[in-house]
C-alpha cells in the first residue's frame, strides 16, 4: 500500500505505531548509551535524571584496561558469525536450489522435517550436543561454537532461499538446458547472479542469528578465553565486589558497532539490489 | 540441416492424456507451425522435441538419427521461447553467446560467431547492453541470436511474438519468414494465432485435444479442411456452419435443405443418405449479395475495403458474411446472401468432410 493513499488520520496512526514499536525497540539501546556515560558512583542513585553534566566517555577509555582480552572478543564475535555464516550459505544454496527445483522421494517430508527441527530451541539440545561434540574432541576449539550454529541456522537459511529461488522464471534455466548447460553450471551462472538480493537477505538474517545464539554455545562448550565471543566475554565485568556497568554497556555497545555500520552499508545495497535485479522483463 | 519425424508421440500428466499419438514427417528446410487452441498441446509436443519433457511414448528422429534419449543439445535443436528467456544480469553479447561459453568455445570463436548473428539481427550497435534498456521486438531478436549461434538442425519456437504488440508481430513475421529463407534451416513453430500459421507456414498442423486434425499446406487447410474443427479454426471471420438436411445425392452432388433456408445442390462425394442430418460450411467471404439466405442484419463493421456483417436467419441461425465494403447494408434491415455451391463446405454428423469436387486445385 502506497504510503500516499492514506489520508491524515490513518497517516498519523502509522506513524503514531511505528514510534511506539521502535521506542519499544530501541529503549533498551538508549538506555544502555546513557549507562555507558555515566560515572559507576551515579549509576545507582535514586532519582532519574535522563541528562547530567558529568557524563563523559571514560567507561569506553576504562573498560580495554579491566577487560584486557577485549579487543580479542570482539574479533571472536565477528569471526565466528561471520564463519558460520559463510559455512551455512555454502550448504544453504544448493540445497534451497534443490528444494526449489528438483523433484526427488520425500522432498515435501524433508522440508517439514527441517521446519520441525527449527522448533527446537538450542538449550533443549545442550546436554547432547555437548557429548557429540566431547566424543569429536572439539570442545573449547571454535568449531565447538561454530559447528552447532551451522547446524541450527541451515533449515531456516533453506526456507528462506527456496522461496526466493522459486521466484526465479523457470524459462530462463530451461533456456540454459536447451543450450547444454548442467544444473551446476546453470545455478552458478543464472540462478545465483539473479539470486543476488535473496542471497543478501538470507546471508543478513544468518548473520544476525549467528550473532545471537553464540552465547549459549559459548558458555556451554567453551572454556578457553582466547576463544570467547563477546556476549560471554562481557562476564569479566561482573567482579567479586560490583559490577562496572558503564564499562559492560561501552563494551556491549563497541561491539555491536562494527556490525551495525556493515549492516548500514549493506542496506543501502539491499534496496539498490532489489530494483537492479529486475527478473521479470 | 535435418528432417524431423515424430513417430506415435503419446504423453500422459498422471491420468490425463495430453498427447494421443501424434505421427509427423517433417521435410529439411520447411517451416512448419504446430495451431490449435489452448491446452491442445502443441507447446507439450514442442517442449517434448527440444528435450524439456519426456514423451510417455514414441520417438523423435531428428535427420534419421532417434533422439530421444538425447539431452536437448545433443538432439542439435535450439528454442526460443515465449517469455524469449533472456538473462537480465548479462549484456546482450553475453546472452548470445551463452551456448558457445557452455560449449567452452575460444574468445576469438565466441567473437565471430556472436558477430555474425549480431549482423543478421541488426544487433551490432546493441552488443553492449542488458536486456532490460531493450525494446520488446530488440529483446526477441537477442533470443532469436542465442538460438542461431550454435547452428542448430531444428529451430523451435514457442510463441514467441505473442508478447509483442499488433504492429511489430506483423514485422517480426516478415523477419521470420526472411531468417528462415537466409538460414534454410528446418524450423518448428508453436502459436495460437492463425493469422501467424497462415503467414509463415510451409505446412500448418492443427491440434485439437492431443490429436492433430490435419497436417497440410495453408491453402489445403482453407480450401479442404479435413474436419468441422479445421474448417472453423482456419479462416477469419470464422466459418459458418447451417444445419441442414440430406434430400439426395447424385453425379453433380448433394441436394440438401438447409434449414430455414433454400435447398442447394453442393458439388461434393462421399456417403450420404437421405434424412442425414449435415452441416453446410460457408466461409464470410464466399458469401454474395443476392438471392438466398435472408438474414436481418444485428452488427455491422465496415472495414473500408470489407464490411463484416453479423446477422442472423428466420430460424434463429447466426450468420456472418463479409460483404464489399460500400455494400448498401444497414443494420436492422433484413438482407439476402447467396454462395455460389461450388465454394461451400459440407460435414457429416461425426464431424469430418465430405470432399468437394469443384474446389480449387492445389498448388504442390
Amino acid at each position: 500500500m502506497l504510503i500516499e493513499r492514506l489520508s491524515i488520520w490513518q497517516k498519523i496512526g502509522v506513524y503514531a505505531a511505528t514510534f511506539v514499536f521502535l521506542l519499544f525497540i530501541l529503549m533498551p539501546f538508549i538506555e544502555m548509551f546513557r549507562v555507558s556515560l555515566r560515572p559507576m558512583s551515579h549509576l545507582m542513585t535514586a532519582d532519574f535524571t535522563w541528562w547530567s553534566d558529568d557524563f563523559s566517555w571514560q567507561a569506553y577509555r576504562d573498560m580495554w584496561k579491566t577487560v584486557p582480552l577485549l579487543g580479542l572478543y570482539i574479533f571472536n564475535s565477528i569471526f565466528i558469525a561471520t564463519a558460520v555464516t559463510v559455512l551455512t550459505m555454502v550448504v544453504v544454496v544448493p540445497a534451497a536450489y534443490a528444494y526449489a527445483r528438483l523433484e526427488f522421494p520425500f522432498r515435501a517430508l524433508s522440508l517439514g522435517g527441517f521446519l520441525a527441527v527449527n522448533m527446537f530451541t538450542g538449550a533443549v539440545l545442550l546436554i547432547p550436543l555437548y557429548r557429540v561434540l566431547r566424543s569429536l574432541s572439539l570442545l573449547n576449539t571454535y568449531w565447538a561454537i561454530i559447528i552447532p550454529g551451522v547446524a541450527f541456522l541451515i533449515p531456516t537459511g533453506i526456507w528462506l532461499l527456496r522461496s526466493y529461488l522459486e521466484k526465479i522464471p523457470r524459462e530462463l534455466e530451461e533456456a540454459a538446458f536447451v543450450d547444454g548447460a548442467s544444473r551446476m553450471y546453470t545455478l552458478r551462472r543464472v540462478v545465483i547472479p539473479l539470486a543476488v538480493p535473496g542471497l543478501i537477505v538470507v546471508g543478513t538474517s544468518v548473520f544476525i542469528g549467528a550473532y545471537a545464539q553464540q552465547f549459549l554455545f559459548a558458555i556451554t562448550f567453551n572454556n578457553v578465553r582466547e576463544i570467547q565471543p563477546l556476549p560471554a566475554g562481557l562476564y569479566e565485568f561482573v567482579g567479586y565486589q560490583d559490577v562496572t556497568w558503564n564499562e559492560m554497556m561501552a563494551a556491549a555497545l563497541t561491539g555491536v558497532l562494527p556490525v551495525m555500520l556493515f549492516f548500514l552499508f549493506l542496506q543501502k545495497y539491499l534496496v539498490a539490489g532489489l530494483t537492479a535485479g529486475a527478473v521479470k522483463e | 540441416m535435418a528432417t524431423l519425424d515424430l513417430r506415435s508421440i503419446t504423453k500422459s500428466f498422471g491420468t490425463a492424456s495430453v498427447l494421443k499419438g501424434i505421427d509427423l514427417a517433417i521435410r529439411d528446410k520447411e517451416f512448419v507451425v504446430f495451431v490449435g487452441p489452448s491446452g491442445c498441446g502443441k507447446s507439450t509436443l514442442l517442449r517434448i522435441v527440444a528435450g524439456l519433457e519426456e514423451a510417455t511414448s514414441g520417438q523423435i528422429v531428428i535427420g534419421g538419427t532417434d533422439v530421444s534419449a538425447l539431452a536437448p543439445v545433443d538432439r542439435g535443436i535450439s528454442m526460443v521461447f515465449q517469455s524469449y528467456a533472456l538473462y537480465p544480469h548479462l549484456s546482450v553479447f553475453e546472452n548470445i553467446a551463452f551456448p558457445l561459453r557452455v560449449a567452452k568455445l575460444s574468445e576469438a570463436e565466441v567473437k565471430s560467431k556472436v558477430g555474425k548473428a549480431a549482423e543478421i539481427l541488426q544487433l551490432t550497435d546493441k552488443l553492449h547492453l542488458k536486456p532490460g534498456q531493450l525494446s520488446g521486438g530488440q529483446r526477441q531478436r537477442v533470443a532469436i541470436g542465442r538460438s542461431i549461434v550454435r547452428n542448430p538442425k531444428v529451430f523451435l519456437f514457442d510463441e514467441p511474438l505473442s508478447n509483442l504488440d499488433a504492429a511489430l508481430r506483423g514485422d517480426m513475421r516478415v523477419e521470420l519468414s526472411q531468417l528462415h529463407r537466409d538460414l534454410s534451416a528446418t524450423m518448428v513453430y508453436v502459436t495460437h494465432d492463425q493469422v501467424e500459421a497462415m503467414t509463415m507456414a510451409h505446412r500448418i498442423v492443427v491440434l485439437n485435444a492431443g490429436r492433430v486434425e490435419q497436417f497440410g499446406t495453408p491453402m489445403e487447410l482453407y480450401h479442404h479442411p479435413a474436419t468441422r474443427f479445421v474448417a472453423t479454426f482456419i479462416g477469419q471471420p470464422n466459418m459458418n456452419l447451417l444445419p441442414a438436411r440430406v434430400v439426395g445425392q447424385d453425379a453433380s452432388g448433394l441436394t440438401v435443405d438447409i434449414d430455414g433456408g433454400p435447398r442447394m445442390t453442393l458439388p461434393v462425394e462421399g456417403r450420404a443418405a437421405p434424412g442425414d442430418r449435415v452441416e453446410v460450411g460457408m466461409r464470410p467471404e464466399n458469401l454474395h449479395l443476392g438471392q438466398g439466405l435472408t438474414m436481418k442484419v444485428r452488427v455491422l463493421e465496415r472495414l473500408g475495403g470489407v464490411s463484416i456483417t453479423y446477422g442472423m436467419l428466420a430460424s434463429g441461425q447466426r450468420l456472418c458474411a463479409a460483404l464489399p465494403g460500400d455494400a448498401p447494408i444497414r443494420e436492422g434491415e433484413e438482407l439476402s446472401v447467396a454462395i455460389n455451391p461450388a465454394d461451400a463446405h459440407v460435414f457429416d454428423a461425426s464431424g469430418a468432410v465430405m470432399r468437394r469436387t469443384q474446389a480449387p486445385a492445389l498448388a504442390a
